[in-house]
């Protein structure tokens, strides 16, 4: 699979040809321009105030007023963070299920989309309505519970791939997809005698790489924020603990420590410096960049798949 | 081609062989039969054994208690180690999967999920364990074992809120009260305030006097589930301790509630009054509880009615800039112990006993009698100085007149990840142990923040003035002394889950928290109106029910603690 | 796009029976394909619908099937008899239109609008920074809209600047009730709008750009291009979407609404999944939420099945 997206990769993307930009054009792309510019202020804002939060000192940013950078800047909300030997193991068993993950749920979710694009297929009423309907009913927790206990996943590493094998959104996606391709293209495969496996792992993947593109990102953000398996399923099993579990455990930790420095015996060491106490906006914020962080890096590297009619210039071409 | 076929194959086979092969085999025997012989009470070194514990009442780091300094010295006594886990998402969801699957820790604390733990069967009654390998816990529990029993008559769980010895009062205010900035008791001269409207009207003044300094008079904390920070003063400025939603007459024990009364009337009516004056914080019924915090750190707010425990954030870091420049030592809050007309207050909880929180043994313990040893064990005088106050010249000193107290250095020492790798943040609660209240036999507190030598030493020189102006040692002597009340505290009275009583409180608390902003708000013309629409509504709800089954079960207690 | 042959399948299925799986024979390669996943999906998603009979009990987890007390449709009586009912329904249905009205349009808008820029690292970097806000949790979010929204926040302080309001009597706008749906939509948009493009670039890179230069070669303008060539080229994804939310209408969102809702606002911003966590799973009660959960299928399929037919009707791709 991995060899048939690089080879088409290859392609260029096309230029837009730039001769006849008119007077009406150029207005409207300085439109443009300044209407998203506007939008990128109010984009980022949230997370240029999530991390001026994240460095300034704790005790002073309970006074409130912090807005684009620290006013006490510190590293102690990060060493606080990190200060937990489990984070690191956890940031592995985190990259480990988004990219396993990733890698299963894209190509199962768009081995069965082929087959319920495919007009002629006799299943294809049936399998899409039975995926289909599963996005509006859930069984609840404690029957998806105990059926994860039945099938003996509690404590292991499969129960963050298996119960996800495919998400029917993706699904959907995928098809509206090679719905959309042109029919020309999987006649000419059928012509040339390719098998449907063949097919689809040589014709219709290539083709849908920016789909799968798309759907890639959505699983590995979906599995890199999950904390909820890890909490119900494995968490007495902290070798299977995540990065967001173990952060979402620093921050259960920091509001107990606050309120037991309020609390009672406490009293007796208050007089500890308490500029190194750390809060939980504090500890919140430092979450969310230390999380948000790496997932973010992956999109500017899946945004060259998504350049704008490769692959149907390429294989026409 | 064929590879990946197989693997889909394999995979989806896999799923459902697995559903016949594993599953069950790790499931325990249902426990509680305790065969071991009691050769067990011997000293004798024993066999090594790790229990897990957990804990879903607070977070903290999971860990192995002989990671710690205390749990290791309490593993050399017993051999026994507990894997401690802690919860982090939903208590109800957690608790409910255990309960599905019959799957326990060997140890559990529930917190607020108890009653459901209780209704699924899931620890094994203490009476006979007790009776045979708990002396200490006899010695420690005796008085409270009535109360513990369930209505089977055994007891399934063991509280903490226990007192050994003789009560001793924390001497901050950890309660509720009505605080003030010390700035505006300095420009007053240090009065004595009893009264609520001598208590506005101090903080009138003083905005008067400052009227281009931007302050806000008052603020009142609504957020979520803390909303009882502005619907229960009514009931303190009664003259009566925090008991939730009721006022418990002291001659009949009735049980009133007061969401509705008069006294919640005047007190919405004062509020609404000097919201009218300006010195209301109109955004009280909006901020949330950072925003809160925020402004109480921020030296604008002049007064504010909160309970101690919620305020830690702010009034830490009040104090802190204050030690570092003691100009800022007026924008520190003071408690006061007002009431409406000045009756006695009844601020300070009295000596409770809090019912409905505690640590089991499950029917999946392995060995419930090692466990009742290690919490008999943990009950010995000795190994309670060891959990609260550490050890003897490293954590802790005894003076020529044998009290215990610390150096500044120790003070100093004693930070998060000391109290992390010495282990009194995992020993400071949530274990059989002597309450906070409690004494040892020579008179120290059970509990360094009790003791009045540590708590001097901490305070700052214009700490231990304020607290001369008003001729005391601590805080807490500026409040009356609380009255006995066995039932103490009503609120934590178990309620059925989904029982009408806990319905009732729900609806009352949307009720309560969609009228009072309206009340505070309107204009004191309309304040008649709504006050007559809000009681209309809260008239739909049964209350006579609920104040009759409050009533009973307050009664039911009284004669519990008359009879033992 | 067209889905001209109408199902072939059907015609199968209804057909004899001898060719259906003469035919099941000769496409064993797609059965393979899919099979697989049909026992997987069987096994989790529809074995634990067995827990719906959940909602006609007086459900104790620790008892086993056939020793839960049987209630009957008590559960819904709760749910439907209650006046609240009604109003939490109102509530969510209204958000969750503006919700797919203001999601669909701004996403498509702004999705269309980073398909015309033509410097390749600006559009890049708009589209990074956009899609930021969906990585921040909603309980940073609604902390951010609180502030801004506070009364000395800064829409507050541009109001008075622009001497719209004035000082001492800014407008508390979370707590004025009909404000609400409007600060859920913009802040729902604020957050995933750019999160939201990304299957619509996506979409858009399926377009022949050839069809871009015959438009051009007809005299068509930006606009023009957009609306004849863009727009329709997007648009079986976009109906197919569109499909898949309509089921979803009962899902509003339970995040913002209760983080941003306060006792002032309670009348606009409760929504079915805070009251039922209110009645059901704070009190310990899983009856209600699965009896809430049932009620919410049962809409969503009418829903969902209503859409899908309209969209055939309409000679649009459907769903199914």
């Amino acid at each position: 699979m991995a060899t048939a997206v690089t080879t088409t990769t290859a392609a260029k993307p096309r230029k837009q040809s730039r001769i006849s930009s008119s007077r009406g054009d150029r207005i409207f792309d300085i439109c443009n321009s300044i209407f998203l510019i506007l939008l990128m202020v109010i984009t980022l804002y949230p997370f240029v105030n999530t991390a001026a939060v994240s460095f300034n000192q704790a005790s002073d940013t309970i006074r409130g007023g912090i807005y684009l950078w620290p006013r006490m800047f510190t590293w102690d909300n990060y060493a606080y963070v990190f200060k937990e030997a489990g984070v690191f193991h956890a940031t592995l068993i985190s990259v480990l299920r988004s990219v396993i993950g990733t890698v299963v749920t894209v190509f199962c979710s768009a081995m069965v989309a082929y087959t319920i694009s495919r007009q002629d297929f006799v299943l294809r009423k049936f399998v899409t309505i039975a995926f289909i309907l599963t996005m509006y009913f859930n069984g609840g927790l404690i029957p998806n519970f105990l059926l994860i206990r039945e099938l003996g996943l509690l404590g292991t590493f499969s129960v963050y791939i298996i119960p996800g094998i495919i998400g029917v959104f993706n699904l959907i996606i995928i098809r509206s997809f090679i719905d959309g391709l042109p029919e020309s293209i999987l006649e000419s495969a059928r012509i040339d005698g390719a098998g449907d496996f063949t097919t689809f792992m040589k014709i219709v993947l290539p083709l849908c790489v920016p789909v799968l593109a798309t759907v890639a990102l959505f699983t590995a953000v979906y599995q890199w924020n999950s904390w909820f398996d890890v909490f119900l399923y494995n968490s007495s099993f902290q070798e299977l603990s995540t990065l967001q579990y173990e952060l979402q455990k620093i921050l259960q930790n920091s509001n107990a420590s606050m309120s037991a420095r309020t609390a009672g015996d406490a009293f007796a060491n208050a007089g500890n410096d308490a500029a190194n106490a750390v809060t939980p906006m504090s500890v919140r914020a430092t979450m969310t960049i230390v999380a948000s962080l790496p997932i973010i890096m992956v999109y500017p590297f899946l945004q060259k798949y998504f350049v704008k009619g490769m692959m149907v210039g390429g294989v026409k071409g | 081609m064929k590879k990946w076929l197989l693997l889909s194959f394999i995979s989806a086979m896999l799923v459902t062989a697995c559903s016949n092969g594993n599953g069950n085999s790790e499931a325990p025997a249902n426990g509680g039969n305790s065969s071991d012989s009691p050769e067990a009470s011997a000293d004798a070194p024993k066999e090594k054994v790790t229990f897990t514990y957990f804990n879903a009442a607070a977070g903290a780091k999971d860990i192995n208690t002989n990671e710690t300094t205390i749990g290791k010295m309490l593993e050399d006594q017993t051999g026994v180690n507990f894997k401690i886990e802690h919860l982090v998402g939903d208590i109800n969801t957690k608790i409910g999967t255990m309960i599905a699957s019959n799957e326990y820790p060997d140890v559990l604390i529930p917190d607020a999920a108890i009653d459901k733990v209780l209704d699924a069967g899931a620890f094994i009654p203490l009476n006979d364990l007790i009776e045979e390998y708990g002396p200490n816990i006899k010695k420690v529990y005796g008085p409270y074992f009535e109360q513990m029993k369930a209505e089977d008559g055994s007891i399934y769980f063991i509280p903490f809120s226990n007192v050994v010895g003789e009560y001793i009062p924390d001497p901050s205010i950890m309660q509720g009260a009505f605080w003030v900035q010390r700035r505006v008791l300095e420009e007053a001269g240090y009065p004595k305030i009893t009264k609520l409207d001598d208590y506005f009207k101090l903080i009138e003044d003083y905005m008067g006097k400052h009227k281009d300094e931007d302050l806000t008079g008052f603020m009142s904390l609504t957020h979520d589930w803390r909303f009882f920070a502005t619907s229960n003063p009514p009931m303190h400025l009664e003259g009566y301790p925090n008991d939730g939603g009721v006022i418990i007459d002291m001659n009949t024990f009735e049980a009133k509630t007061y969401a509705a009364a008069d006294s919640t009337k005047r007190w919405l009516k004062k509020l609404n009054e000097i919201n009218a004056k300006g010195m209301f914080d109109k955004a009280s019924f909006v901020d949330n509880y950072d925003q809160y915090l925020a402004k109480m750190t921020s030296g604008k707010v002049l007064g504010y009615f909160d309970y101690g425990w919620q305020t830690g954030n702010a009034t830490n870091a009040l104090a802190d800039a204050a030690k570092a420049d003691p100009s800022k030592d007026g924008f520190r809050y003071f408690p006061l112990p007002v009431t409406f007309d000045g009756q006695k207050d009844q601020y300070l909880d009295p000596p409770g006993f809090v019912k409905n929180r505690g640590i089991g043994i499950t029917v999946s313990a392995k060995d419930p009698v090692r466990i009742i040893q290690y919490f008999d064990n943990l009950l010995k005088e000795e190994n309670q100085v060891l959990r609260s106050w550490g050890i003897k010249g490293e954590t802790f000193e005894v003076n020529g007149e044998g009290r215990m107290y610390r150096t500044k250095e120790q003070v100093a020492k004693i930070d998060e990840s000391f109290n992390e790798s010495f282990g009194f943040k995992y020993y400071s609660w949530n274990w059989p142990q002597w309450g906070n209240n409690s004494t040892f036999p020579d008179g120290n507190a059970v509990q360094p923040g009790m003791q009045p030598e540590v708590f001097q030493m901490n305070l700052t020189d214009a700490d231990k003035a304020i607290l001369d102006k008003y001729g005391v040692k601590t805080y807490s002597e500026l409040f009356a002394a609380p009255d006995e009340r066995p039932w103490f505290p009503a609120w934590a009275i178990p309620k059925e889950q989904g029982s009408p009583q806990q319905i009732f409180t729900t609806k009352s608390d949307e009720i309560t928290k969609k009228y009072f902003p309206r009340l505070v708000l309107s204009s004191p013309a309309e304040f008649e109106a709504v006050w007559a629409e809000y009681a209309g509504e809260m008239g739909k709800l049964d209350t006579e029910a609920y104040e009759k089954w409050t009533t009973e079960e307050v009664k039911k207690l009284i004669d519990l603690a008359k009879g033992s | 796009m067209e889905n001209a042959q109408p199902t072939t399948a059907a015609k199968a299925l209804s057909g004899k029976p001898a060719g259906f799986f003469a035919k099941l024979a000769r496409q064993r390669a797609l059965v393979l394909m899919s099979v697989p996943f049909i026992i997987w999906l069987f096994i989790f998603k529809y074995l634990p619908l067995w827990g719906w009979t959940i909602a006609f009990q007086k459900f104790k987890p620790a008892k086993g099937f056939f020793d839960q007390q049987w209630v009957g449709f008590e559960h819904f009586a709760f749910l439907f008899q209650d006046e609240r009912f009604l109003r939490v329904l109102r509530n969510t249905l209204a958000m969750s239109a503006i919700n797919l009205v203001l999601g669909f349009v701004t996403a498509i808008v702004l999705a269309l609008l980073l398909n015309e820029v033509r410097q390749v690292y600006f559009k890049r970097v708009v589209q990074t920074v956009s899609y930021l806000p969906h990585f921040i949790s909603w309980v940073v979010a609604a902390s951010i809209v609180q502030s801004t929204l506070s009364p000395d926040g800064i829409i507050n302080e541009l109001l008075s600047w622009l001497g719209w309001v004035d000082k001492g009597n800014e407008i508390l706008f979370l707590g004025v009730g009909e404000y609400f749906w409007g600060i859920f939509g913009a802040s729902s948009v604020w957050k995933d709008v750019g999160w939201n493009t990304i299957v619509y670039l996506a979409a858009m890179t399926m377009i022949d750009p050839s069809q871009y230069e015959a438009a051009k070669m007809d005299g068509a303008n930006r606009l023009e291009r957009i609306w004849y060539v863009t727009l329709p080229g997007i648009k079986p994804v976009v109906i197919v979407l569109l499909i898949m939310q309509i089921g979803h209408l009962l899902e509003a969102g339970f995040e913002p609404q209760y983080l941003l809702g306060n006792g002032m606002n309670v009348d606009y911003s409760e929504v079915i999944d805070i009251f039922v966590l209110k009645y059901g799973i704070a009190q310990g009660n899983f009856s209600l939420s699965v009896a809430a959960g049932m009620f919410k299928t049962v809409v969503s399929f009418i829903l969902l099945f209503a859409a899908n037919h309209l969209a055939k009707r309409m000679g649009e791709s459907r769903l199914f």
